[in-house]
């Protein structure tokens, strides 16, 4: 028996042993959390600039594919499915689907993160004041640029501003109030970096922040400014428009600066990043992604921006939509080529925008031919009106921002959708999960 | 040690000598035989009167000394029927022949951590699976094929017919919206990890979009697959949480409770099984049949280039069919005939203090999909030892060893699964490749499945290691009063590879230039336990307390790396120029405590309550303990005096209620678990970022709890020779975990809360019978039935949708006061219900018919009625033209099946067409299996073989269903929560047909 009670006794130890546990309090293994920027140093707050600016380009695609489509300057296609056609061209838009709900989604996400972004500067001790400026100028000019992207699709339906709160996110704004908080929030930015820094030899500094390649050769603040230059003329406000454009990167001088320089949304194969979503192969099968045929046909044949798009040896046809196509878009011609965010080219066409609705139109018809001569044409020819301008300058924006989603709001801009087919969507329906909210 | 049984020997004969000298007593001896006349080791021969008796020794001899005349003899043996004898002073001898007991009233359940339970006695519906039933009839490759019509109460739905497996096992109804509703798998004490590890090939398929490398729609088998049924005892079933309770926070979906096969005292016994059989498609749906004016069909005749067009594909499609070159391509990529092989060898026996059975098992089966296959190495050992009368142990270890190639099937968003690709490929495409081997690419989709299929690799192995062991103490063990200690460790250890490479020439490699991905995924699982055991008999009523204390410790780390832009022809991540990874860990651990007191009066009511408290590092409060309660009771109305109804032979009324919790689950597919917000890794130029992750965490997050009430009523009629079992349940699950949709705004897309209840209301009757038994022929035979009806009662969250791609291909939606499993859509401009994958009910029919003692006949039918599918397989083949029915007219309204189908889609958004019922009636299993008699093998081979048998069976023989697809068990999205039934393009279902030889040495 003694025996036994000293097995018994060790036993029990065991089972107290097994049952004395206190679990430690649990972190996550694999990624930082919150708590890993509430006193944030240098390069935490840079991982979240970097964080955004890679967030920027996910769902690209979708929200590509969603306007060019409506506006009727492509034609998708997936063997897997049939929603690109039957809901963006024939049917009803679904306010559950990947072409509503993915680029909302996205960008929001970017959205959330430029707001941690700013209350982890604010909160930091571990960075300096002279530093914070430029974090905040970033934050600002980046979201605005994300709230655009999301009132572009949404248009009547207005957009959230306030979204900081999870718990209670800010009532939906309509259009005018949107615009104007975006413009707002540029204007804000701006504030934080108006003051030239010069550095020892007199040049002009950017902010002192590391941001993708997608920036280099452009001020971050001339960035803000093209940005507030678009948004201006969304705004109809002209003359606002062209002065925000003698703060940014815009030059009529095209042997100084390409009509290509500008912001891009840059990719590469590295890990952790991701490649160019446009980019299909020529002839591909499965997923199309193609020129509408009247892109090619209304164009003029000497037109070089006709390299846009590349004919394919087997045409696509769509039955039930009667739509069918011989030309792949081919503007993206690898999978690292980047993605324009605002290029000088419409830059210059959005002067030229401001000066014929200031009737101006010397300097108009200018800035048109800077953009026809560079595309191999002759020089404008044209009556000089408004009307007439202003097509030509509709025409010059499609060709020379083909694909990069412009179409469609440029026509709902001058009241000209049903020129582009019949049911032509006006808005992507608010999302399901933000009704009654 | 010898000294001690001697010991114990003495006091037994004394005690016996004792009662002897009282009594006029007389001896007996026989011998006790099974049907086949083998003597049956260890039956237990007792004298009623004074409950004293012996057992039967190697042979099945006994012999007992009796006290007074005219008293009763009983006989009692595991799985067989008991007897009893009245004797006299002149039955010196009496030798009997027990028979198998096919209701197993006598067999012994199982059901607490460290206690077991008659399953007369027993409070609850414990559905047991034996051996026999398990691998006795056909030959299932993996577990989850074996259990399917075999669990009254359970849905089981087969994720796809890959080679490997692949289930989703829902008992008693949904438990869980976001976790998995899997049960909790415990074998021999080794709780055993039952992930569904998926292969990574997302960045090519496009399966969920984006840029993750993993995704649960790559059809990933679950690793309860690597368990070799055929090393299985039996199986029991805690279906809710009136019997799972005392298992805890992790028991919510139930628990399947497996013991292995071990030795027996006696000879060594050596089995061999060879199996043989082969493989193909269960359901081919034929192809659609093309003529000159159905291919100018597929274009717009309305505009001069869809002329042009059409005459251009009218001109592919008649020299083609002029060569004979219209391929259907069905058969061609499902028309494959697999071999299936499978040996299996086994040792068992032992001596009074060592017993043991090893087994090793070679399996090797193809796919119907050529280049498709699965094969198993499975060793185990299972070991019992008794050191002394104070302490036994036994070991059980199992080594594991699998591989699976399933293809490239389901879902995918870039045309490159082989079934997507099927959908838009016309016969008249030409995909074979020329005398070089160079394929054609394939105009009517993103790739060419031929070249697909022939050329990738899509792999999976696990090297596994399942060991356990037990150690029980045996303090105090007298007559009355036992007190004795388990001690219980296991690790469960695997190592899952994956290896998918798709070369640089196939047709959409285009882009990545050759893919190559590595999977390493380790899971170790080890978990440890301690109970204290006490029984004591106080005037004829039986007290068992059990107190207990255990430690679960789940680590995962998930490793994949993928490679792109690859050097030709190389598969090594070195040699490429793009590269990322997928890593993710886990480890949890729980902690938890019991205790449970059963009072067991005489037989006649037995009264049983318990309790579990339980922490884990995956509530949002780590050490916060939550109390899972049970109470049961069972009354054997057979067992009181005043019984007096002779037909009735039992009579057993039972009560239950427990309640049982469901861990905040991580995600299954990138393990985030729920109490955490965090940042995802993230990065443009060469530079790291970090992104807010789309999951809002939730720190008061709060294990899910069932609470489930059951009544029963077991009754025996004529000798047990008629047994019905009829349990109703009403089971609600209380403070579910939903990853509530949040407004997209806040920047999250969902958010994990205790957000809702739902219930669960089923009921479930069986029934077996021996119709007929007579001297040549026995027909013994089990129905059951069972319904479930869910509801989601509560719901604190805004009404989302789960489970399906969007509103307008069909989706789930919970929605308070409405079916858990409701299926939503639009009609016009509304969303409406239009489907429920809940099915009205299922029943299944187990029948074995004896010939002759030797020839047996089996079949296992199962009917599933009602629950809808999702078939959007239809919805890519109508949109690529190819359906097999497409040019029929069901409604005979001149419109064409595929047209009006597309039509009603495209116009009105709606999925309804593509809703479809998923009953079926199926002929699971199907065997004829001949004994050959002693005599029949000759003396001289007797000598050496005790049984000789041999068989042909066939797995899912037939099937009847008007599902117009594979087949009706079908899951996209693998064994998530809510969402089977939705299919796009699976791997089909295929039948299998064996012959057997057995020989036991």
């Amino acid at each position: 028996m003694k025996l036994i009670n000293k097995i018994g006794t060790q036993l029990l130890l065991i089972m107290v042993i097994l049952s004395g546990c206190q679990i430690e309090d649990q972190i996550d293994p694999n990624s930082p959390d919150l708590t890993a920027i509430e006193n944030a140093n240098s390069a935490q707050l840079n991982n979240l600039v970097i964080g955004s600016l890679s967030q920027m380009r996910m769902e690209l695609e979708t929200y590509m594919d969603g306007v060019n489509v409506i506006g009727r300057e492509i034609i998708r296609h997936s063997g897997s499915d049939p929603r690109y056609i039957s809901d963006l061209i024939m049917g009803n838009l679904d306010n559950n689907a990947f072409y509503t709900t993915r680029p909302y989604a996205a960008r929001y996400r970017t959205v959330k993160n430029l707001n941690l972004l700013i209350e982890a500067v604010n909160n930091s001790t571990k960075v300096s004041e002279e530093s914070k400026p430029d974090y905040l100028a970033f934050a600002k000019t980046i979201m605005a640029h994300e709230l655009l992207m999301v009132l572009n699709q949404q248009q009547s339906n207005g957009i959230r501003l306030d979204v900081n709160n999870p718990d209670n996110v800010g009532p939906v704004v309509g259009k005018e109030e949107a615009l104007n908080a975006i413009a707002n929030m540029l204007n804000e930015g701006y504030e934080y970096m108006k003051e030239d820094v010069l550095d020892d030899k007199g040049n002009i500094l950017d902010l002192q922040i590391s941001l993708s390649d997608g920036f280099s050769g452009i001020l971050f603040k001339e960035f803000n400014r093209a940005l507030a230059a678009r948004v201006a003329i969304y705004r109809k406000e002209y003359n606002q428009a062209l002065n925000y454009l003698n703060d940014s990167f815009f030059t009529l001088e095209t042997s100084q600066g390409g009509l290509a320089d500008g912001a891009y949304f840059v990719f590469s194969s590295g890990s952790g990043d991701i490649t160019n979503p446009l980019y299909l192969e020529q002839n591909n099968t499965g997923e199309w992604r193609l020129a509408n045929p009247d892109w090619v046909t209304e164009a003029d044949p000497n037109d070089l921006r006709l390299d846009k798009v590349s004919e394919r040896k087997e045409a696509f046809f769509h039955k039930e939509s009667k739509l069918s196509s011989s030309y792949d878009i081919w503007l993206y011609q690898d999978q690292l080529a980047p993605i324009p965010i605002i290029k000088n080219e419409e830059l210059i066409l959005i002067y030229a925008e401001a000066k014929i609705h200031l009737e101006e139109y010397t300097d108009a018809i200018n800035a048109l031919n800077i953009v026809r001569t560079n595309a191999g044409l002759e020089a404008y020819n044209g009556e000089e009106t408004n009307e007439t301008l202003i097509d030509e300058m509709l025409t010059q924006r499609r060709y020379s921002l083909f694909m990069e989603g412009h179409r469609w709001l440029d026509m709902m801009r001058y009241n000209k959708l049903s020129e582009l087919g019949d049911n032509v969507h006006t808005a992507f329906p608010t999302p399901l999960v933000e009704i009654g909210i | 040690m010898n000294k001690k049984i001697t010991f114990l020997l003495t006091i037994t004969l004394l005690f016996f000598s004792i009662s002897n000298a009282v009594s006029q007593d007389f001896s007996i001896s026989g011998k006790v035989t099974d049907e086949n006349g083998e003597g049956l080791i260890g039956v237990n021969v007792v004298v009623k009167s004074t409950g004293k008796g012996t057992i039967t020794d190697i042979d099945g001899n006994y012999s007992l000394t009796v006290p007074e005349e005219n008293n009763v003899l009983e006989f009692s043996f595991v799985g067989y029927k008991g007897q009893e004898f009245t004797i006299t002073s002149s039955n010196s001898s009496l030798n009997i022949t027990l028979e198998e007991d096919i209701t197993s009233l006598e067999e012994v359940v199982v059901t607490g951590l460290a206690s077991s339970i008659k399953r007369s006695n027993l409070a609850n519906a414990v559905s047991t699976v034996s051996a026999k039933d398990l691998t006795g009839t056909t030959s299932p490759s993996t577990l989850d094929g074996a259990l399917q019509g075999k669990l009254t109460g359970a849905n089981i739905i087969a994720n796809s017919g890959a080679p490997g497996g692949g289930i989703s096992m829902k008992l008693r109804g949904i438990t869980t919206i976001t976790g998995s509703s899997e049960p909790l798998y415990i074998v021999d004490g080794v709780y055993m990890d039952n992930s569904a590890i998926s292969a990574g090939t997302n960045p090519v398929t496009q399966a969920s979009r984006g840029s993750n490398i993993t995704t649960n729609q790559d059809n990933p088998s679950n690793r309860i697959a690597d368990l070799n049924p055929d090393e299985i005892e039996n199986i029991e079933i805690l279906k809710g949480a009136s019997a799972a309770a005392i298992y805890g926070s992790r028991a919510n979906a139930g628990v399947v409770i497996i013991t292995t096969k071990k030795g027996k005292n006696g000879k060594t016994k050596i089995n061999f099984n060879q199996d043989i059989g082969y493989t193909s498609i269960l359901n081919p749906l034929g192809s659609r049949e093309f003529t000159v004016d159905k291919v100018r069909n597929l274009f717009d005749l309305t505009t001069e280039k869809g002329i042009e067009a059409a005459n251009a594909e009218v001109a592919l499609f008649q020299k083609a069919q002029q060569e004979g070159r219209l391929i259907d391509w069905e058969q061609e990529m499902y028309g494959n005939i697999g071999l299936i092989t499978k040996s299996n060898l086994s040792l068992s026996g032992g001596t009074e203090k060592t017993k043991f059975f090893i087994s090793g098992t070679l399996n090797d089966e193809e796919g119907i999909i050529k280049n498709t296959g699965y094969s198993r190495k499975s060793l185990r050992t299972n070991i019992d030892h008794k050191l002394s009368n104070l302490i036994n142990f036994s070991v059980n270890s199992n080594y594991i060893h699998s591989s699976a190639d399933r293809g490239l099937t389901n879902n995918d968003n870039a045309g490159v699964s082989y079934g997507v690709a099927l959908t838009s490929t016309k016969p008249w495409a030409d995909l074979f490749p020329d005398e070089d081997g160079n394929y054609p690419n394939n105009p009517y989709a993103g790739s060419n499945p031929i070249q697909t299929r022939d050329l990738s690799t899509i792999n999976e192995t696990t090297n596994r290691i399942l060991t356990g062991s037990t150690v029980n103490f045996h303090f105090i063990n007298t007559d009355d009063t036992f007190l004795k200690m388990v001690l219980r460790g296991g690790v469960d250890y695997y190592n899952n590879e994956s290896n998918v490479y798709f070369p640089e020439d196939l047709q959409f490699m285009g882009v990545m230039n050759g893919f190559y991905s590595r999977g390493n995924n380790r899971v170790i699982n080890t978990n440890a336990s301690a109970f204290l055991v006490f029984n004591k008999s106080i005037n004829k009523v039986d007290f068992t307390s059990q107190l207990g204390t255990s430690r679960l410790d789940f680590n995962q780390d998930r490793l994949t790396t993928q490679a792109t832009q690859l050097i030709g022809g190389q598969k090594n991540l070195e040699q490429a120029s793009a590269v990322s990874v997928f890593n993710k860990s886990l480890k949890t651990i729980d902690i938890g405590y019991s205790f449970q007191q059963e009072a067991n009066f005489a037989d006649k009511l037995i009264l049983t309550a318990g309790i579990r408290l339980d922490k884990s590092s995956l509530n949002g409060d780590p050490n916060k303990l939550y109390a899972f309660p049970k109470i049961s009771a069972a009354t054997n109305l057979h067992n009181f005096d005043f019984w007096s109804v002779d037909p009735i032979s039992q009579l057993k009324v039972r009560l239950a209620y427990g309640e049982a919790g469901g861990v905040p689950s991580p995600h299954p597919v990138n393990l985030q678990q729920p109490s955490f917000t965090i940042f995802n890794g993230t990065g443009i130029s060469g530079q790291a970022g970090s992104i807010i992750g789309l999951v809002r965490g939730n720190k008061d997050i709060q294990p899910e709890r069932s609470k489930e009430i059951e009544a029963g009523l077991d009754i025996g009629f004529f000798d047990n020779k008629i047994n019905l079992e009829a349990t109703y349940y009403n089971k609600t699950v209380e403070d579910l975990i939903l990853r509530a949709n949040v407004p997209y705004s806040s920047g999250f897309t969902s958010r994990t809360v205790n957000g809702g209840a739902l219930n669960n209301k089923g009921i479930e009757i069986a029934l077996s019978t021996t119709p007929v038994d007579i001297s040549n022929l026995k027909w013994e035979s089990r129905t059951s039935f069972w319904k479930n009806r869910s509801k989601m009662t509560r719901l604190d969250v805004p009404s989302f949708t789960t489970g399906g791609f969007s509103s307008a291909l069909g989706i789930f939606r919970i929605e308070e006061g409405k079916s858990v499993t409701q299926i939503v859509g639009y009609v016009g401009d509304e969303e409406v219900v239009i489907g429920n994958a809940e099915p009205d009910f299922q029943m299944s029919s187990f029948n074995t018919l004896t010939f002759f003692k030797n020839i047996e006949f089996t079949m296992l039918w199962h009917w599933k009625q009602g629950g809808d599918n999702i078939n959007l397989t239809k919805l890519l083949s109508d949109f690529g033209g190819t359906t097999f029915d497409y040019d029929e007219d069901d409604d005979n309204n001149g419109i064409i099946n595929g047209d009006q189908r597309k039509i009603a889609y495209s116009e009105g958004n709606s999925a309804d067409e593509f809703i479809e019922d998923a009953t079926y009636l199926k002929l699971r299993e199907i065997a004829l299996f001949y004994n050959i008699p002693k005599k029949v093998i000759g003396s001289t081979l007797s000598n050496y073989i005790s049984y000789l048998k041999v068989g042909v069976s066939a797995n899912n023989a037939l099937m009847f269903t008007k599902y117009s697809s594979y087949d009706p068990e079908v899951s996209n999205f693998g064994n998530n929560g809510i969402s089977t039934g939705v299919e796009v393009t699976p791997f089909p279902s295929s039948r299998k047909f064996f012959f057997h030889l057995s020989v036991g040495l």
